[in-house]
């Protein structure tokens, strides 16, 4: 009897390699919740764009196309309206309607959310009928389906009836471990920080690309473990590979390298409102980078040239702005970024009555970007330099960004990657004053704030005529290049690996898209 | 017993030539002399002790000082120029411009230091509990040589990371990093008194009942007084093998534990926190980075460690 059981699993066991495709990929960072409206990073959007969906999508050229709704048109008076894909179900089987697009918005857009900006000049969103929907917006808003491919929409009854009705974003609940949505993946299986499953949802209305029949995801947080996986095949994909060893990957037999520029800029922040510094040796210091002197002395002293060649390896281009180059409202005219002038740098210091220098704490992610504790290290030593000495906190992207939402920074560094691949979108999050009820500026944690800016944010998003638009984000552009608001210092890499019998694309945002994966 | 144990006391440096050259000459000496392995051994223990000792001094220069880094310098393959910046470096540099011959000997000192006072923490609980449990006998000794049996089923590098791990939680978060080699020390030390603990009540519980013990007891000496006045003395040898042996896996468990991340801060780097760093190298081709910490770390374990060796066979007295 025992040795009949041992046949047969043996027999399922081959079955199952012979028949079915298993994919499994690793990264860096695992998403940190399952809540498709809970966290607006890309880790998180990007893995769940295989669960869920939103009204439209984004193709493998990043152009917008239709996902749940099939067509759409603007209304008069400023808005748009979805006439959305019917017979479509959720991975439990209930029907996809209007309602459901509904409940996303005001889910999407409640305080407790992290993607209400997403929303910031819709007024109103109105149900036609089971397939029409209405998105009202107080200003005509041309770029607005543009601006909503992660917007993921999620099954109403669902969330009610498990409590999940809106999301929660330092806690838990049921949306932070399930999933119900109607993308081409169901979530089968979920350990925080140790694997998810996915499978490939039957019931799915578009026609599958790919041939995965089971997709298991590991965070592998030490970048030369990851490499020895995949060199081992012990997964068939990492992202992203540790530049330092791209070259040599590539050279590897059974293993190919992807390569491209992630539309993500790499930058410092700076506390703008704070008083006092939190981490000066001599407690209660002035915060000293409320001077646009200072600001910009550090600016100059970072040497972006050489963490470029040394840590980059020559992978990574050099950013002046909050947006990259390949960004649509890039201004050509601000391409320059502030030289590296130690001299100069000690000089404003100088002006601003700080020629000697002073302490103060920098906050660092060690999983999130590409050798970003690394860029931190040395950004602390040129920093020392011109007397500025940082005492370095390098820390997991999970105890990360609550730190930086409760100010325990002298300054920090940061990724964006504009989800509408337009100039607004960093102006809108990074910018922008925060504020809460007209949600802007949710990831300007430092506070930046200039009035012309914040004038100027509403003329843009409503401006047809491209033009004047773009003359309106030079504008603003010039504006948070001359205040140095931020430190923009490169547009970083993005780099996969791969096994040689894996066909996949490679999105500018660093999104994995499973459902174009291909196993041979 | 009690000849060899005088003569360990005396190999204590002195600044008497007539002291040393009795040591030279004696047994013991003489054994010294006529084993290579001890002879070589002692020399690299020595030569990377005082490089370790001297690193303020003798470093080209200051990986702690990140004014005098310059990031253009990172990734030099050893003696060669710097094709921007032309420096060169005997050993290279790692990412960060910073040479690795510096933090190899800095990172030396903090691995000695750790190593050193872990053990000389260990010996210090393990030879008082050892003591109290041969002499006292009853249900301390019950009850110290049993928790010493449990922690002995652990194996020490687990009882070190729970140590770290507890003692972390109860750190305030800004001088985790200040307090992270103090704990280092403390969950090495604690993982390793057993050994010491377990060879000293054994030879307790000889020494107790021999004539000058009960003397010493009929004169009315203390129990105290006892232990360390007249049984300590009698059961040092031993332990002298043990600390050196014991200080290799010091060495060892400090560098395995700053390697698994947990350990010494990259602001402190020690050899194991070094090695990390260059772990993430090794597939890029930079093996410099990997490659002298890796070496200087097995030189130092392995030599203190034949030393330890020879130690133990030149105090036997039935290897004579």
């Amino acid at each position: 009897m025992l040795r009949l059981t041992l046949v047969s699993a043996l027999v399922c066991a081959l079955g199952t390699s012979a028949f079915g495709e298993t994919f499994r990929w690793a990264s860096t960072t695992d998403p940190q919740t399952m809540d498709p409206h809970a966290v607006n990073s890309a880790p998180v959007l990007g893995f769940l764009n295989n669960v869920y969906e939103g009204l439209v999508r984004r193709g493998k050229d990043m152009s917008v196309e239709p996902a749940l709704a099939t067509r759409w048109e603007p209304i008069d008076g400023g808005g748009w309206r979805f006439h959305l894909r019917q017979g479509v179900t959720f991975h439990d089987g209930s029907d996809f309607t209007a309602e459901d697009v509904l409940f996303s918005y005001l889910r999407a857009s409640s305080e407790a959310s992290d993607t209400a900006s997403w929303f910031a000049s819709v007024s109103e969103v109105v149900v036609v009928d089971d397939f029409t929907i209405d998105v009202i917006t107080s200003s005509p808003n041309p770029i607005f389906p543009d601006s909503i491919a992660n917007w993921m929409i999620m099954d109403s009854g669902w969330a009610a009836a498990n409590g999940a009705e809106l999301p929660a974003k330092d806690s838990e609940n049921h949306a932070t471990l399930n999933t119900n949505g109607t993308g081409a993946f169901m979530l089968t299986g979920r350990q925080p920080g140790l694997k998810t499953v996915l499978e490939p949802f039957g019931g799915w209305w578009g026609d599958a690309e790919h041939n995965i029949t089971l997709a298991k995801f590991t965070p592998i947080q030490n970048p030369a473990t990851a490499v020895a996986a995949l060199l081992s095949g012990d997964v068939e994909m990492i992202n992203p590979v540790p530049i330092q060893d791209a070259e040599r990957l590539s050279q590897s037999p059974g293993v190919k390298v992807f390569q491209g520029i992630e539309a993500r800029v790499i930058m410092l922040g700076f506390p703008h409102e704070a008083e006092v510094l939190k981490y000066a040796d001599d407690a209660g210091m002035p915060n000293p980078f409320t001077d646009v002197r200072v600001r910009e002395a550090v600016a100059k002293t970072v040497n972006v040239p050489a963490i470029l060649r040394t840590i980059m390896r020559g992978n990574a281009e050099p950013a002046s702005q909050l947006v990259s180059p390949a960004m649509r409202g890039y201004s050509v005219a601000l391409a320059a970024r502030p030289a590296h002038d130690v001299d100069g740098a000690k000089a404003l210091l100088a002006e601003a009555g700080l020629a000697d220098g002073f302490s103060f704490g920098l906050k660092c992610p060690n999983d999130r970007y590409l050798n970003d504790e690394a860029v931190c290290q040395a950004v602390v030593s040129m920093l020392a330099q011109i007397g500025l000495n940082a005492e370095l906190d390098a820390m997991p992207v999970r105890n990360y960004w609550p730190e930086l939402r409760n100010d325990n920074y002298d300054m920090y560094l940061l990724g964006w990657s504009p989800g509408t691949f337009d100039a607004e979108h960093p102006i809108r999050f990074l910018a922008a004053t925060p504020d809460a009820d007209k949600r802007l500026g949710s990831w300007n944690f430092g506070g930046f704030s200039n009035s012309r800016v914040d004038e100027l944010l509403p003329m843009i998003q409503s401006e047809v005529d491209y033009a004047k638009r773009q003359a309106m984000l030079d504008e603003s552009a010039k504006i948070i290049q001359d205040e140095h608001a931020y430190v923009p210092m490169y547009v970083q890499p993005l780099i996969w690996g791969a096994r040689e019998n894996i066909e996949l694309t490679q999105r500018p945002d660093n999104f994995f898209i499973l459902r174009w994966v291909t196993v041979n | 017993m009690t000849d060899s144990a005088r003569q360990t006391q005396v190999t204590a440096p002195s600044s008497e030539p007539s002291r040393l050259k009795t040591v030279w000459e004696s047994d013991f000496g003489y054994a010294f002399r006529r084993s290579p392995v001890a002879l070589v051994s002692c020399l690299v223990v020595l030569f990377l002790v005082l490089s370790a000792v001297m690193a303020p001094w003798i470093a080209p220069h200051d990986p702690f000082n990140p004014v005098t880094l310059n990031l253009m310098n990172g990734f030099t393959p050893p003696s060669t120029p710097n094709a921007f910046t032309g420096d060169s470096f005997w050993l290279g540099t790692d990412d960060q411009g910073r040479d690795v011959f510096s933090t190899i000997l800095f990172g030396m000192r903090i691995s000695l230091f750790v190593g050193f006072s872990a053990v000389l923490f260990a010996m210090i609980l393990g030879v008082t509990l050892g003591l109290i449990a041969g002499y006292a006998g009853g249900w301390i000794e019950t009850l110290i040589m049993r928790v010493a049996d449990v922690q002995l089923t652990f194996p020490a590098i687990l009882v070190a990371m729970l140590i770290f791990g507890i003692a972390k939680g109860f750190t305030p978060v800004e001088y985790r990093d200040q307090m992270a080699i103090w704990v280092l020390i403390l969950a090495i030390g604690l993982s390793d008194w057993v050994q010491f603990a377990r060879v000293v009540r054994g030879a307790t519980l000889v020494e107790k009942n021999k004539e000058y013990v009960q003397a010493a007891r009929l004169i009315g000496r203390s129990g105290g007084a006892i232990m360390l006045r007249h049984i300590l003395p009698n059961v040092l040898s031993p332990v002298l093998v043990i600390a050196t042996i014991s200080l290799a896996l010091a060495i060892i468990a400090e560098a395995t534990l700053s390697f698994l991340g947990v350990g010494a801060p990259p602001t402190q780097p020690s050899l194991g926190t070094l090695i990390r760093i260059g772990q993430g190298f090794l597939f890029s081709g930079e093996w410099w980075i990997l490659l002298f910490p890796s070496v200087t770390l097995l030189s130092l374990a392995l030599s203190v460690n034949l030393l330890g060796d020879w130690l133990r066979d030149a105090l036997n007295p039935r290897l004579r």
